[in-house]
């Protein structure tokens, strides 16, 4: 079930119908009860109207970290704490290892022993990848984690738990919740306010238009380069690498203002996963700006446990590659991936003695934008960064190695300018993210994303209209699946 | 104050409209558009046609062309009267890909035949007439012969079928040939809904919408039921009514040879491939989005089951797909942004064609 399909909008109208019918009905306590065994069990269609089959693992999931929170909880220790906490991380990694790495590190054995003139057909199981695995394995294993490290304590409720899992908003692409941030949201009775339904169904208009108006409309321009067999010149690769630039923006980001917005309307508040991330002058304002869930989650989780920036520079080096190359293979099961994540290694590396220079500029970041002007420099480090962002979605986005060596060629070697495809690309290009930029500038000019409800009446409503209008009038009503379901 | 802001609300709704009605109409012009809309009329018997005499300007990001059609109601700068001696008349029946309000008149594979075959001199002069119609299918290229081009007095009629969907819509047209048409406004009355129905073809914001109506009312129905996989005349296991709409496309065009035949008239029949057997990125593409819905796409299955389908009659027929494929690497022989072919693609067919008739001593 997707958020922009008619399956989901019945689902979430009946679910949200008896969510809001319990407090009316019943004493608060109890609708709370209540309201939380609506959402599990809602939840748990959600998931299960992708594959059924695949409910056993999250139930499974669910259970093995609720008792080893709970036994962590009971444990004074720290030896036996920590062997818990391994039992639980070897389980999660353990499902996500052989559910979403196994076809590639069999694949690439099978590849290997071909070489060596071995033959490997033993290597013959096909495993089904379960929708958001990547997402709620991510979720349980923070839960842990922040147990072990006593900066919350374990549940002792295991329904509350589950929903916290299996929370439908979030539940196959994120954002990656954090216990401390979303828990206490569920163990307590919810107070929906007026400004959480303003936001929330701005939210979720917002969501659809990045959805619906901007990243399916520009998938097939990106389609168009990115195809195998296409042979597009330099300027045209470009154009289409823009094209999957805002494209995976628009779906992402939409996804996760749909996500915010439900979860609004229903008084739980999610985190911001995305924050104006093509503003940025460095890498790692990138990754404090883009899917922030997972950035944050890898540096908490990964980054500090290596050591972090502890222990001199080469030490620093070797953990933001280990964490960007681990970074990257959780996007997918492909060497493509994996080269994504050491290019964004390397970019956060080679910008690292230079971030205290930029920190002036990038604490100005939305500011360059007139009336208050802008220096050549800042406009300079933007245009560079932005650039390299979109090389690096030029990996991301090849079908193959081979593709990205093309690619690379053909932008570098014959980039051709007078080749440009105006009406099949720029002139699309341009309709397709120019109304997206205005609102993103406006938002950025206030440095709140959520600055449209609180605009002035005229002004937000002129916002709104038009977004509906460009929604109903422009919007690829056929689009696919959200891009990140397949990590 | 919630009324003023409903009238705020309302009035900035309407100035959108507005604003978005003329960029509509200054920029985006498409087959939606009113003046491309009005180059059509009701026809009792076919549905719809051509109307006699309309001309509009059509343009689009990618072309612009002038379409005038005859006091005769098919495209052509010329009328068509009485037949003159040594005068070989051509009619070319088919679907937009006939039509090609892509490009202009002079482009068009027909124009470009009937100078090929006029250009070794002769006494005989050849005339081609296009009697292409958007959106027809083999049932309403049958009841358009009937209707009209028969008198045109053709020496040669030329069935051409768009492999593509020319099943699928036969299908659907084939009420038709129990005498089942009824154009949309037939049955125009002063009623609410036709008032209605007149003002959304008069505005292109809200043809727009009527259009996302019907793709989310389509994809309710699909909720219901799930989809099948995309162009099915290509599919591996197509759906039963490809069979039923080969069958139904195989009788139409028996029937137009028969009473083009009893008439004195030779046929042809042309199969024209859909862009992606020519383009391969585009069949990566679309192999793509089908696999993505559990099918599988076999690039040219709808040619070989339309040959197959069509081998019982007995009229020649040619094959527009090897000349395409011959002409690549090259310029684009279809347009990127519909399924019609370029002004190089026309040549392409339009040479090949001439050669086969002449091959085929036609």
């Amino acid at each position: 079930m997707v958020f922009n399909s008619l399956h989901f909008l019945w689902f979430f109208l009946v679910v949200y119908a008896l969510y809001r019918l319990l407090p009316a009905v019943l004493p608060v306590e109890r609708a709370h009860r209540a309201q939380n065994w609506l959402l599990l069990v809602a939840s748990y269609y959600f998931y299960a109207a992708w594959d059924y089959r695949f409910l056993a693992l999250l139930a499974g999931s669910t259970i093995v970290d609720y008792t080893c929170g709970r036994i962590l909880g009971s444990l004074q220790e720290q030896r036996v704490r920590r062997r818990v906490m391994w039992l639980s991380l070897g389980f999660n990694l353990s499902m996500l290892g052989f559910f979403k790495y196994f076809n590639f590190f069999a694949d690439n054995l099978a590849a290997l022993f071909a070489a060596a003139g071995w033959h490997a057909d033993f290597v013959t199981l096909r495993v089904l990848l379960p929708i958001g695995i990547s997402f709620y394995t991510f979720v349980t294993m923070s839960y842990v984690i922040d147990v072990y490290r006593r900066e919350i304590a374990p549940t002792r409720n295991l329904v509350d738990f589950a929903v916290f899992v299996a929370y439908f908003p979030h539940l196959v692409a994120g954002p990656i919740l954090r216990a401390t941030a979303l828990l206490p949201q569920i163990q307590r009775p919810r107070r929906i306010s007026a400004e959480q339904m303003r936001e929330g169904l701005w939210l979720i208009a917002w969501g659809f238009f990045q959805k619906i108006f901007v990243a399916d409309n520009l998938a097939p321009l990106a389609s168009h380069v990115f195809t195998p067999g296409a042979q597009a010149t330099g300027v045209n690769v470009l154009l289409g690498v823009y094209a999957f630039a805002f494209q995976i923006y628009g779906d992402f980001a939409g996804y996760s203002n749909i996500a915010r917005g439900t979860s609004k309307l229903m008084g739980i508040e999610l985190i911001e996963n995305f924050r104006f991330p093509y503003l940025v002058l460095t890498p790692q304002a990138f990754w404090r700006h883009w899917h922030i869930s997972l950035s944050t989650w890898l540096r908490d989780y990964l980054y500090i446990s290596l050591g972090g920036n502890r222990g001199g520079e080469a030490r620093t080096r070797r953990n933001l590659l280990i964490t960007m190359l681990l970074g990257g293979l959780w996007h997918g099961a492909a060497w493509t991936f994996v080269l994504w994540g050491l290019y964004q290694g390397v970019l956060l590396i080679l910008y690292r003695p230079y971030e205290s220079a930029f920190a002036t500029l990038q604490e100005r970041r939305v500011s360059w934008l007139p009336p208050s002007g802008g220096s050549v420099l800042r406009v300079v480090a933007w245009f560079v960064m932005f650039h390299l962002t979109c090389y690096g979605w030029l990996i991301f986005r090849a079908p193959s190695l081979h593709a990205i060596g093309s690619l690379t060629a053909s932008l570098f070697g014959n980039f051709a300018p007078r080749t440009i495809d105006v009406t099949g690309l720029l002139a699309p290009l341009l309709l397709y993210t120019v109304p997206l930029l205005v609102v993103h500038l406006v938002e950025a000019h206030a440095d709140d994303v959520l600055i449209v409800p609180r605009l002035r009446i005229g002004v937000r409503y002129t916002i709104y209209v038009a977004t509906l209008y460009l929604i109903f009038l422009f919007g690829n009503f056929g689009g696919s699946d959200f891009i990140y379901f397949q990590f | 104050m919630r009324a003023r802001r409903a009238l705020l609300l309302l009035a900035i709704a309407a100035a959108q409209f507005a604003l978005f009605e003329i960029a509509l109409r200054t920029w985006g012009h498409s087959e939606a558009a009113p003046s491309f809309q009005a180059l059509f009329m009701p026809d009792p018997v076919v549905g719809y046609r051509l109307r006699p005499n309309a001309r509009t300007r059509f343009v689009t990001a990618e072309f612009e062309t002038d379409i005038a059609i005859n006091a005769q109601g098919v495209r052509d700068d010329r009328d068509i009267g009485p037949k003159p001696a040594g005068e070989r008349r051509i009619v070319v029946l088919g679907d937009s890909l006939v039509l090609s309000v892509q490009v202009e008149l002079r482009q068009t594979f027909c124009r470009l035949l009937e100078e090929d075959l006029n250009r070794g001199g002769g006494p005989v002069r050849y005339r081609v007439i296009n009697a292409g119609v958007q959106g027809y299918g083999p049932v309403e290229e049958l009841l358009f012969f009937r209707e009209i081009a028969r008198r045109f007095e053709p020496d040669l009629v030329i069935t051409t079928i768009f492999v593509g969907n020319d099943a699928e819509e036969a299908v659907i047209s084939a009420p038709k040939l129990r005498g089942a048409a009824r154009p949309a406004t037939e049955a125009i009355s002063d009623s609410t809904s036709s008032r209605l129905r007149r003002l959304v073809r008069r505005s292109m914001v809200l043809q727009l919408i009527r259009l996302r109506i019907v793709s989310v009312t389509d994809r309710y129905r699909n909720w219901i039921a799930p989809p099948e996989p995309p162009l099915q005349s290509y599919a591996e296991h197509p759906a039963p009514r490809i069979a039923e709409g080969l069958a139904i496309s195989r009788d139409c065009v028996r029937a137009i040879v028969d009473e083009a035949g009893a008439a004195g008239a030779r046929s042809l029949i042309v199969l024209m491939p859909a862009r992606f057997q020519v383009d391969d990125a585009d069949y990566g593409r679309l192999k793509e989005a089908v696999e993505s819905t559990g099918g599988h796409l076999v690039r040219d299955a709808a040619t070989a089951r339309f040959d197959e389908a069509l081998s019982s009659i007995p009229a020649p027929r040619f094959d527009a797909l090897p000349p395409l494929r011959a002409s690549l690497p090259g310029p684009d022989v279809f347009f990127q942004q519909t399924v019609h072919l370029t002004p190089r693609g026309h040549e392409i067919v339009a040479t090949a064609l001439a050669a086969f008739i002449r091959e085929q001593g036609l």
